[in-house]
Parts: structure tokens; sequence; C-alpha cells
């Protein structure tokens, strides 16, 4: 593979580019689905890319006192740390590099984004962004260990930490989502906690805490904290049609490629159908939720699998 | 922990008009709030003292964006009888046809504010989109969606010929049908009553020790309906029965406000089958006998209470409104102590507060 050729795949397709272009597009796919199940008609294709240059053409302004440096670091982190676990999964590589606990590895790069989301509200200072700051940690608590108890269940499956090798297992085998149902639907409702969209969208409710960890933020930084949420979204699916639907784009076929969309378009629309269905928890309800039920049950799961 | 005061409003996305409010948080509990209220305040009590009665209608209109026609529904009574003029039968139903339209109306714009205070958007776009039919009926009669301006003291501006009749059948019924099914819908939803149930509890002695009104009362069990209980207009004519619940909470409300919108449909329809033929106004003359008098309204939030005062001029001496609103208000410092900071916002909407209407 010459020079020009490595380069076109990690900046043009499938690389940085094509992951805006998805981002973008999942997005508007989330709003225009929301919208049609609320009997509106939703937003033309290109008004994710509009809000997204309106917001990078606005002044940047924060609050006096504010850490400009640690304020401009913080959305660049949190979208590198994303971009980064994009480059092990399926969706911005042909094929991805992979070793021993890369699993591990895209889990932490994804949960980033949730801990200086946090931060970005504690800088700030503002009330509104200090308590939303500390509920979205309280809600961190609560989401991850399910999240990482089922992905965890693959992993127990395919007797390897590898994201290649779970692909590579279930390719043999056939693919997770059937035997681990279960644990792909605790795992959905741990991806919702990570985007933090309805329900649990506590941390951002804009009904009492404005917008949250963000609300002091505006400009440029605030587009970037968005599409680092929009590139997570299709990152997130990614990574669960790799774990549970095999990763069919490592076939490095056109087929492939596009089993690989329509299954990422699927899951965007559960996501779309349930932030439709249902109402904001409240966070005590979403911690005892958490903690009380799925967590026995993700692991009672992991138990059962871990015995057959 | 430390204490914390989360400032909502004058400004804030979870209220529609200004008011202030400084919740205390423990952690996410609240411990004490502050109201504080006035950011609307218009004079119009005072405006109305220099003005002539006629040119009044038109300013009480403008107490309320959301229940304006019970504003003036409340004040032409009190000046007709003053007057005493008797206001033709077919005139006193097409006021009360109005009025009734104009419960659903606010009923189902609560019902949306609501659900977007608890996160629920998709039944908010719902009772939003169907609010339309209604408004759509109230333009056709009236030619305003909001200010109607239907009112004059002897009798009503406008009205009905077959067309008009044969388009509120067919929209009442068609959302008669919608209304129904988001009372349905919202009855079994889980996610609403976790958000709902058993939050800003109201006992049946806290109702009445506040004087609490309308369907916040209801909810908690005391059995109040001026339509029922002292009928005015079109009432006297029609049977109706209360919808009462005892929980005293949000949820509670929230099925009481929906029965009464099913209910106001009902009775909207029988409006229209029953009108009588005749004239819809008579003549008032300007100047007023020298009287008090009190009149009450059930406004879509409870009662409203007009008083006024005549010299026997073109002027009122003395114009006293009293709204739903300000009473139920009272109760807000009570509901919100020890509920979750999330909750602020269910409790708020629950009372279903009219800003403007309370400032004046």
């Amino acid at each position: 593979m010459n020079v020009l050729q490595a380069m076109f795949q990690i900046f043009i397709f499938p690389g940085f580019v094509f992951l805006f272009v998805s981002a973008l597009f999942f997005h508007w796919l989330d709003r225009k689905l929301i919208a049609r199940f609320q009997g509106r008609i939703g937003p033309p294709w290109y008004q994710p890319l509009a809000d997204f240059l309106k917001l990078f053409a606005k002044e940047d302004v924060l609050p006096q006192g504010t850490n400009l440096l640690f304020a401009s670091l913080l959305p660049l982190v949190s979208f590198a740390s994303v971009l980064t676990a994009s480059f092990y999964l399926p969706v911005a590589v042909l094929t991805a590099p992979s070793f021993q606990g890369d699993l591990i590895v895209v889990l932490f790069l994804l949960s980033m984004p949730s801990l200086l989301y946090f931060l970005a509200g504690w800088i700030t200072g503002g009330v509104y962004s200090i308590l939303g700051g500390i509920r979205s940690l309280l809600q961190y608590f609560s989401y991850e260990i399910p999240f990482l108890l089922a992905v965890s269940g693959t992993a127990i499956a395919s007797g390897s930490w590898s994201l290649a090798d779970i692909r590579a297992a279930q390719l043999s085998s056939g693919a997770y989502i059937i035997p681990q149902w279960f644990g792909f639907l605790l795992a959905v409702s741990g991806l919702i906690g990570k985007l933090k969209r309805e329900p649990y969208d506590i941390p951002k409710a804009q009904s009492e805490m404005v917008a949250g960890p963000l609300t002091e933020f505006s400009g440029k930084k605030l587009g970037l904290w968005y599409l680092t949420n929009h590139l997570q979204t299709v990152v997130g699916l990614a990574f669960l049609v790799n774990v549970y639907f095999a990763g069919y784009w490592e076939m490095n076929t056109l087929g492939g490629f596009i089993i690989c969309y329509l299954l990422l378009i699927l899951l965007q629309c559960l996501l779309s159908a349930i932030s439709a269905i249902y109402a904001r928890l409240r966070i005590d309800q979403l911690i005892s939720l958490n903690w009380r039920v799925l967590i026995p049950l993700t692991l009672l799961h992991n138990l059962f699998l871990l015995l057959k | 922990m430390n204490k914390v005061v989360v400032p909502i409003g004058p400004q804030h996305p979870l209220l529609k008009e200004p008011m202030s409010f400084l919740i205390s948080l423990e952690g996410e509990q609240v411990v004490d709030s502050v109201l504080r209220l006035g950011y609307v305040h218009r004079g119009i009590e005072k405006l109305a003292q220099q003005r002539t009665y006629i040119q009044n209608v038109y300013l009480i209109e403008r107490i309320c964006g959301i229940c304006s026609h019970i504003h003036t529904t409340t004040y032409c009574q009190a000046v007709e009888t003053l007057l005493g003029l008797e206001v033709p039968k077919r005139g006193l139903y097409i006021r009360t046809l109005l009025c009734e339209l104009e419960r659903i109306h606010s009923h189902l714009l609560w019902l949306g504010v609501l659900s977007k205070n608890i996160g629920l958007d998709t039944i908010f776009m719902y009772a939003w989109r169907d609010r339309e039919i209604v408004l759509n009926l109230m333009e056709e009669i009236s030619g305003g969606r909001v200010s109607h301006a239907v009112n004059v003291i002897g009798g009503v501006r406008v009205d009905l010929d077959a067309m008009h009749i044969a388009t509120l059948q067919n929209g009442l019924a068609e959302l008669n049908d919608r209304v129904e099914e988001l009372t349905r819908s919202i009855e079994h939803d889980r996610s609403f009553a976790a958000r709902t149930r058993g939050i800003g509890k109201l006992t049946l002695e806290d109702v009445k020790r506040f004087c609490v009104v309308g369907p916040v009362a209801r909810a908690s069990g005391l059995n109040i309906d001026l339509r029922r209980d002292a009928p005015y207009g079109a009432y006297r004519d029609f049977e109706m029965e209360v919808p009462i619940m005892d929980q005293g909470d949000v949820w509670a409300r929230s099925m009481v406000r929906m029965y009464e919108t099913v209910q106001a449909i009902r009775l909207s329809r029988r409006i229209v089958e029953a009108l009588p033929e005749g004239a819809v106004s008579v003549k008032a003359p300007r100047k007023v006998p020298q009287g008090e008098i009190v009149s009450r309204a059930e406004a879509p939030r409870g009662e409203v209470f007009y008083y006024v005062r005549s010299d026997g001029t073109q002027v009122p001496a003395r114009l006293k409104v009293r709204t739903p609103t300000l009473t139920n208000l009272i109760t807000l410092s009570k509901q919100l102590k020890d509920v979750q900071m999330a909750d602020v916002s269910s409790v708020i909407a629950g009372v279903d507060l009219c800003i403007a209407c309370a400032d004046r």
C-alpha cells in the first residue's frame, strides 16, 4: 500500500470525512425519525450541517474566570478519543488493527467524553453546569457498569478480549445477537446513557438544568461537543454491530459494507423509537433501575454464559 | 452537603411566562423555595377605571392569552346584571360554547407543557397538534385563535350559520377521538406515571386551607365546580357530572383535566345541537346605574371572581379581578417541599399557572 492510498484511507474514505458525513447523516436520521414518530415533518437533510456551520461561525464566549485552555482542550480531547475509538472498529478502517484487550480500550475511549462532560460543567462554574455535571457523573456510575458487564458477555462467549477475535468467532458460530439478545438490550440501554439520549438525558434535562454542563458553552466549542456526540452515536452503534452482529464490514466487500450500514440504520431506528416513547427518568429512578435491576440481571446473564 | 440555590426564572426553559423561583437544594432534594411574582403586571385594574364599560371588554380580554374569553364572560355577566339586561338565549349558548372550546384548548395546551417538562416530547407534540383543531374552530367562529372578542355587553358579536354548525360538529367529533386516545395513552403510560404519581401531593385539608380552586382542588377530592354549583349562561340548561379524583398528586390533576376535556367536548356538541333560534344580543345603554356586584365563572383553571362597582357613569368606579392562578399559586411552596429537583418541573406544570392572569 503506498502512502497516498493510506492517506486517502485515513482522511477521506473510510476515514475522517466519511465518519463526519456519517455522524451528520445519523443525526439527521435521528431527528427525522423522531419527528415522524411525533407527527411532525422534521428537518431537511442538510440541517445538521447547517447547524454545525452556524455554530462554528458564531462568537465564542465563556464566563469570566473560566480556564480558557482547559475549556478548549475538553471538547478537543473528547472528540479525539471518540475518533480514536473509531479506528478500532470496522466503521472507519477497512481492516481494523486488533490486539488482546482492545475491547477494553474502545470501551474506555467511548466513556472518556462522559468524564470530560462532567469536567466541562465543573470548570465553567454556573449553577446549572455544576449540577448537570454532578448528575452526569452519578449517571455515569449507573449505566456504565451494566454496559461493561453486558458487553463482556461476548468476550466470555468467544474466549477473547480482542474485537477481531469476537468478530471471527461470530463468523464461525453465528452472530451473538441471537444467543445474547438479552445482553444486547442491556448494552443498548447503556449506550443510551453514554449518548445522554432520552430517557437518560438527565444531565441536560432542559426543563431543569437548561443545557446541563454545556450551558455556558457557545460557538466552536459547543459545535465540537455536539459533533462529538453525533460521532459517538455512530461509533457506539458500530461497536454494537461489531460485538453482536459479527461486524460484516470486515468482509471488505460492497455487500458487507451495505449490510453493516443497514444494521447501523436499524439500530438508530431503535434508539429513536426509545427516545420518542419514554419520559425522562429521574436520577434516583435511573440509579435504582440500573443498580437494583439491570446489574443483577447482567451478572446472572454472564453467569449463565460461563456455565454453558 | 452545602445548600445550592438554583434560580428558575424569570427566564427559564421551564417557564412559558416570567416568574421567579429560587429553589434551595441539598443534593437533589428541594429544601426551600422562594416565589416572586409581578414581572407581567400591567395595572389592568387601574386602567379599567379610566375606560368606559364597553372599552373595558377589550381591555379585559387582554388579561390572559389562554383564557381570554372567560374573563370577558365574567365581566359582561356582571355589567349585564347591573344593567338588568336579559341576554337572548342564543347569545348565551354561543358564549358558553366558546367557554367550553376554550377549556379544551387550555387543557390540551397544559398537557403539552407538562409532557415537555417531564421529557415526554411525543405527547407534547400530539397534544399541540390536536389543539390546532379547536383553535381552528374558534378562529372559524370568531376570527381569532386566541383573542376572540366575541363577548359584548348584552350578548355576543357573532352568530352561527348552518356551515359553522357543520364545521363545529365535524371538528368536535374528530377532536373527541383524538382526546380520548390521548387520555388512554397517558392513563396507561408507566413512564408518565413514574414522573407524576405521588408528586406535589395536596390533601383535602390543604386544599380547603389554601382555598384552592379548579382542577387542582378537584384532584384532591373537593367537589366544586361553578358550572354545576352556581350555573350561569347556558350551563343552567345542561346536567353535568364533575370528574373528581382523590389522590391529590400531579397524576390525578392530569386525569381530572383529561376527563374534563372529554366532557367539555361532549358538552360543546350538546350545545351546538340544542342551539336555540333568535337574536344573539340586545342593545345595552352606555351608562350603568349605581350599584355593586360580584360575578363568578369557572375558568379552565378554576373560579374567576369579578367585583364591579358603578357610580352611575360610563366608567366603572372599581373593578377587582381575582384569578384562580393566584389562589393555586400559594400552594406551590408547600408542594415544592421535599421533592426532587427533577420533580420541580412537573409540580410547577401540574398547577397550570397562568402568570399573566395572576399579575394582571
